[in-house]
């Protein structure tokens, strides 16, 4: 691709508001004290910030609650039905790497050999621009993940804060698209632009407060299969969601027919959670007939049957929400320590 | 495009905030506040995957009038008019006290407030009350009288730095999980856990010490372990002398439950008594929780009189991390309660007996007061057929399912002269009605809930409210109108104006000021940073004393037998909300759990032949449903437990309308009954 940029700070905003003209563009923003995504022009844009929504930039892809089809029944013989698709066009500033790398793995699951069209047609028309994290957040882990604090791939263009502008980097076609519409509000990189950012990441990569030797963990874990870590881990989980929920690769989900007119209903997909003693429930039961099962399945499905399933990247970006969002404090770099350490 | 609503969540009384993702009029996403204090970014499942009830196309769209026992569509004012015409009749033929009105602990402060100044200045009647009735009207009298307050004394953030934790009569992890967490945070940090339930809740695994008293022994364990305390001299006397009266009374009663007689009573070894005692009294920052294992008893007032005097025997009240902590159920029992629906109190807890205050309302009100207290939901329900109450209006409540004895409530409901009722589903309450109004849900109104730490927190208005329905304070309004009384605001923040003006407690508060977020009451002015502990200095009481009660035992009102030789306890589940009316609405939570179930000890399945999983029948003197049986080993033998959430297997129909004599909260928690194979 081509060379590195600079853009001053002020500027992004024109960036980002001529994007604007032809597509929704979101960014993370800071309001009541609470980091979301929002869209541009009803939000501010911040100067800078720490960390990443508690909600990850997936459900911009598979939203929390989507529409599917509707149908409707009055006519018993010609059943009327309308599938709903989702190709507007998007653009996503201040994605952390951490949730580039959950978008390349929802990616891998839902572009593969299954493809799922809902997901497909909005990946499709979105793009995604990354920020690089100068300072990790609390409770995230990436760096062990390699998959932070500083993105090497899965951008369409990259930002890094380097004060009063960032280094831009694009990834792609798309990327360097959206920067050529307005060429004019970059310059090219100095050598101390690039080396001011490499620094930074250097000074990121030293400020984690978590770290988890994953290669270790990894391969202990069909060990572990037995251990009653998984009990004694799981035995306060409310099964609250949340860590499902907010993961950015968590991604299955359950389907209900919602009446919405006499003889007519619509087909909602939502977020389900593998924590719940209802996920896929068939004829008879949970499978996982416990919380302790139930939790080993979530890190199993991470750290061994997608790098099993996909290429062999592990299905956890580090990017610690799962860690936040629990209510009693369940812990997936405490819960990979164990296992590391056994 | 999807907007982002800041809101509180409409389920418990733990006050979490998030914000609702909003698309095309309907809720479609849900991010937790990560700035909130008791969130923090956290939510419970409810919270997360709780709102779909409120698209539901179920939702009463459009007001109801019946005719010849079916429902038609009306317009909104012949809706009125009709209610407006009832009320006016059966007012001035049998006086304003035949008449009624349930208020609701789902519903806005503003709504509260409102509803209960229909009740006294519009149609002339304290008989206003609400579902706290059913839970904490224990807790509003027992605190009452000892410390003067009848809240939550502490801020549940506190909790989290506790050093001694004696849960009693509260599974926290299923009825306030955001309370659950900070327990379980506590512990982390090498807190001591104390967990007293005759269940052996989740929290029970990370205790210090576990133990299962029988059902409605907490007078009698408390007593004990008060006794263990005077006995090791593990108490606070200075604070007992400088702070508190009537000490002498309850040593002389405490003297007599040494742990023997104690562990006779409570069926818990003398040992463990002992431990507990010790534990609790040791601690320099000793709380206590509970909730309705403590209040539904006929001895609800004694059992919670029995936390304050061990809370103040110990000097643990009146500090950071210490009190009496009553969890609150509902979102905004706490405000129902503060607003005044309730039949002795105005907002405030001001007396309707007390010419001065009495006085204050009817010049804020420009109408004459009634000055006698009114009646309580579950007295109104019993003065039915004696024709002393002859129309209820409730707004927001489903007594059928929430209240004791189902079909005696639903035989009353059905002999009323009239009833409406305003809700936002047609519940088996509304079906009874003469009149149905669509109020809408907590996503459709701006206002404001108290949570259970004394919290006022904002409500926004996130969508249009569906069909035809209107705000519930909207109703209120134009319902008084019709009734030739001008209530006139522009927006709940209005109302709120009125309520600080005349509400002591909540002087200070604001719309303007809750958008920095929540504030504790008592907030007495505009810069007053709101209180979140209770009693630091002196105790709220008339003198500033707390005071000691000696509480002597009694039994439950009905204990097994040869005929009914189980005890039945009920509640909640973490999936649900009381009477299902919106959860079960809501997909996953239905789908986690779509039936009623009663939970059996393993060893009483096994010595009926029942296996687990089998449909079982269960018959109390009043009734009897058909559910499954779940065998369980963390039960007591001889007790059955069923949420009382599922209506087609009511567990309501099994309770007894036995009250507690002052607070007449029903005794939920114990009744006899049988079980057998179907
Ligand atoms: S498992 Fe936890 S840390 Fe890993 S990607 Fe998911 S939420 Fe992030
Ligand atoms: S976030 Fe924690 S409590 Fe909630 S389901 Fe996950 S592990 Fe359980
Ligand atoms: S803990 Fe209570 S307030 Fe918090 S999300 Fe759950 S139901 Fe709502």
């Amino acid at each position: 691709m081509s060379a590195t940029r600079i853009i001053d700070k002020k500027k992004l905003a024109d960036f980002l508001e001529t994007l604007s003209s032809d597509c929704e563009v979101i960014i993370p923003t800071v309001e009541d004290g609470n980091l979301l995504f929002s869209e541009l022009g009803s939000s501010k844009l911040e100067d800078s910030f720490k960390g990443r929504p508690i909600v990850s930039p997936k459900e911009y892809l598979f939203p929390q609650k989507e529409k599917i089809l509707a149908f409707d029944t009055t006519d018993k013989v010609n059943v009327d039905i309308k599938a709903y698709t989702n190709d507007k066009k998007r653009v996503i500033w201040g994605i952390r790497p951490c949730d580039l790398h959950g978008i390349k793995t929802l990616d891998a699951i839902y572009l593969s050999d299954f493809v799922d069209t809902y997901y497909q047609a909005r990946r499709k028309n979105t793009i995604m621009m990354g920020l690089n994290c100068n300072e990790p957040c609390e409770t995230c882990f990436c760096n062990s993940c390699q998959t932070g604090p500083f993105a090497s791939e899965a951008y369409d263009v990259v930002f890094t804060d380097l004060g009063d502008k960032y280094l831009v980097k694009v990834g792609s076609d798309a990327g360097q698209e959206a920067v050529d519409k307005i060429p004019n509000l970059f310059a090219e990189a100095t050598n101390d632009d690039e080396k001011k950012a490499g620094e930074l990441e250097e000074k990121s990569k030293q400020s984690f407060q978590r770290k988890v030797d994953v290669d270790v963990a990894k391969q202990n874990l069909p060990e572990s299969w037995d251990d009653a870590l998984w009990a004694e881990e799981s035995e306060m989980c409310i099964l609250c969601g949340g860590c499902n929920f907010t993961c950015p690769t968590c991604h299955c989900f359950n389907i209900e027919d919602v009446q919405c007119g006499e003889k007519a209903s619509i087909r909602m997909r939502y977020w389900d959670s593998c924590q719940l003693g209802g996920f896929t429930q068939m004829a008879a039961e949970n499978t996982r007939e416990n919380q302790a099962a139930r939790l080993r399945q979530r890190i199993f499905h991470k750290y061994i049957y997608t790098p099993d399933k996909y290429d062999g990247a592990i299905g956890c970006t580090g990017c610690g929400r799962c860690i936040e969002v629990c209510p009693v404090n369940i812990d997936i770099t405490h819960i990979l320590g164990r296992v590391a350490s056994k | 495009m999807q907007s982002k609503v800041l809101t509180t969540c409409e389920f418990c009384g733990c006050g979490c905030n998030f914000y609702l993702g909003v698309e095309d009029n309907s809720l479609t996403a849900v991010y937790p506040a990560t700035s909130h204090p008791v969130s923090q970014g956290r939510l419970c499942v409810k919270g997360w995957m709780g709102h779909d009830y409120v698209n539901s196309y179920e939702r009463l769209k459009t007001p109801l009038i019946k005719e010849r026992g079916k429902f038609r569509e009306a317009s909104w004012d012949e809706a009125y008019k009709l209610i407006a015409d009832k009320i006016q009749q059966t007012k001035s033929q049998y006086g304003s006290d035949s008449i009624a009105v349930f208020s609701s602990a789902k519903c806005t402060n503003e709504e509260n407030y409102l509803l209960q100044k229909f009740a006294r200045a519009v149609i002339g009647t304290n008989n206003v009350d609400h579902c706290a009735r059913l839970c904490h009207a224990s807790t509003v009298l027992g605190l009452s009288q000892t410390f003067g307050s009848g809240a939550m004394t502490n801020a549940i953030g506190e909790i989290g730095k506790a050093e001694v934790i004696f849960i009693i009569g509260s599974n926290t992890s299923e009825q306030h999980p955001l309370v659950a967490s900070q327990i379980v945070a506590a512990v982390k940090k090498g807190a001591k856990l104390v967990v007293a339930d005759p269940r052996e809740i989740q929290l029970a695994k990370v205790a210090t010490l576990y133990i299962s008293q029988k059902p409605g022994t907490d007078v009698a364990l408390i007593n004990g372990m008060l006794n263990v305390i005077i006995a090791e001299d593990l108490l606070d006397k200075e604070f007992i002398s400088q702070r508190t009266e009537g000490y002498d009374e309850l040593k002389e009663l405490v003297a007599g439950f040494t742990p023997e007689k104690t562990s006779e009573i409570t069926g818990i070894p003398a040992d463990k008594i002992i431990e507990a005692a010790r534990i609790y009294a040791k601690g320099q920052a000793s709380t206590i929780i509970y909730s309705m294992g403590i209040t539904q008893h006929t001895t609800g007032v004694d059992n919670v009189i029995s936390c304050a005097n061990l809370a103040m025997l110990t000097g643990n009240v009146g500090k950071e991390s210490t009190g009496v902590n009553p969890l609150r159920g509902q979102n905004n029992v706490q405000g129902a309660c503060d607003m005044g629906a309730l039949p002795n109190v105005y907002s405030g807890y001001q007396a309707v007996t007390n010419e001065e205050l009495r006085q204050k309302f009817e010049k804020a009100w420009g109408v004459k007061l009634p000055a006698e207290v009114g009646v309580t939901v579950t007295d109104a329900i019993n003065k039915i057929e004696s024709k002393d109450i002859r129309t209820i209006y409730i707004m927001g409540e489903n007594p059928i399912i929430s209240d004791p004895d189902s079909n005696h409530t639903e035989q009353a409901l059905k002999s009323l002269d009239f009833l409406a009722v305003q809700d936002i589903f047609l519940t088996e309450t509304a079906k009874l009605a003469d009149v149905v109004l669509p109020g809408v849900s907590f996503a459709e109104k701006n206002g404001t809930f108290t949570s259970t730490e004394r919290k006022v927190q904002r409500v926004r208005k996130a969508i249009e409210p569906v069909g035809l329905s209107r705000p519930d304070w909207k109703i209120i309004t134009e319902l008084a109108a019709f009734l030739g009384y001008k209530m006139e605001y522009d927006s709940p923040s209005d109302i709120m104006d009125e309520i600080a003006k005349f509400t002591p407690s909540y002087g200070g508060i604001s719309y303007d000021r809750l958008e920095e977020g929540g504030l504790c009451w008592p907030c007495p002015s505009a810069d007053h940073p709101g209180t979140p502990y209770l009693h630091k200095e002196q105790f709220a009481r008339p003198g500033g004393k707390g005071k000691f009660f000696a509480v002597p035992y009694r039994a439950p009102a009905e204990l097994p037998d040869d005929e009914y030789p189980l005890t039945l306890t009920t509640g909640r589940i973490a999936f649900h909300w009381h009477t299902g009316t919106m959860t079960r609405k809501s997909w996953t939570l239905d789908r986690e759990y779509p039936n009623g179930y009663v939970e059996i000890n393993n060893n009483d399945a096994a010595k009926l032949g029942i296996r687990n999983k089998a449909m079982v029948k269960v018959t109390s003197r009043r009734g009897e449903i058909t559910l499954q049986a779940k065998a369980v080993n963390t039960i007591q033998e001889g007790l059955l437990f069923i949420p009382f959430h599922f209506a087609e297997a009511a567990a309501n129909k099994l309770t007894a309308n036995n009250l507690d004599p002052v607070a007449k909260i029903p005794e939920y928690k114990v009744c006899a009954v049988k079980l057998e194979g179907v």
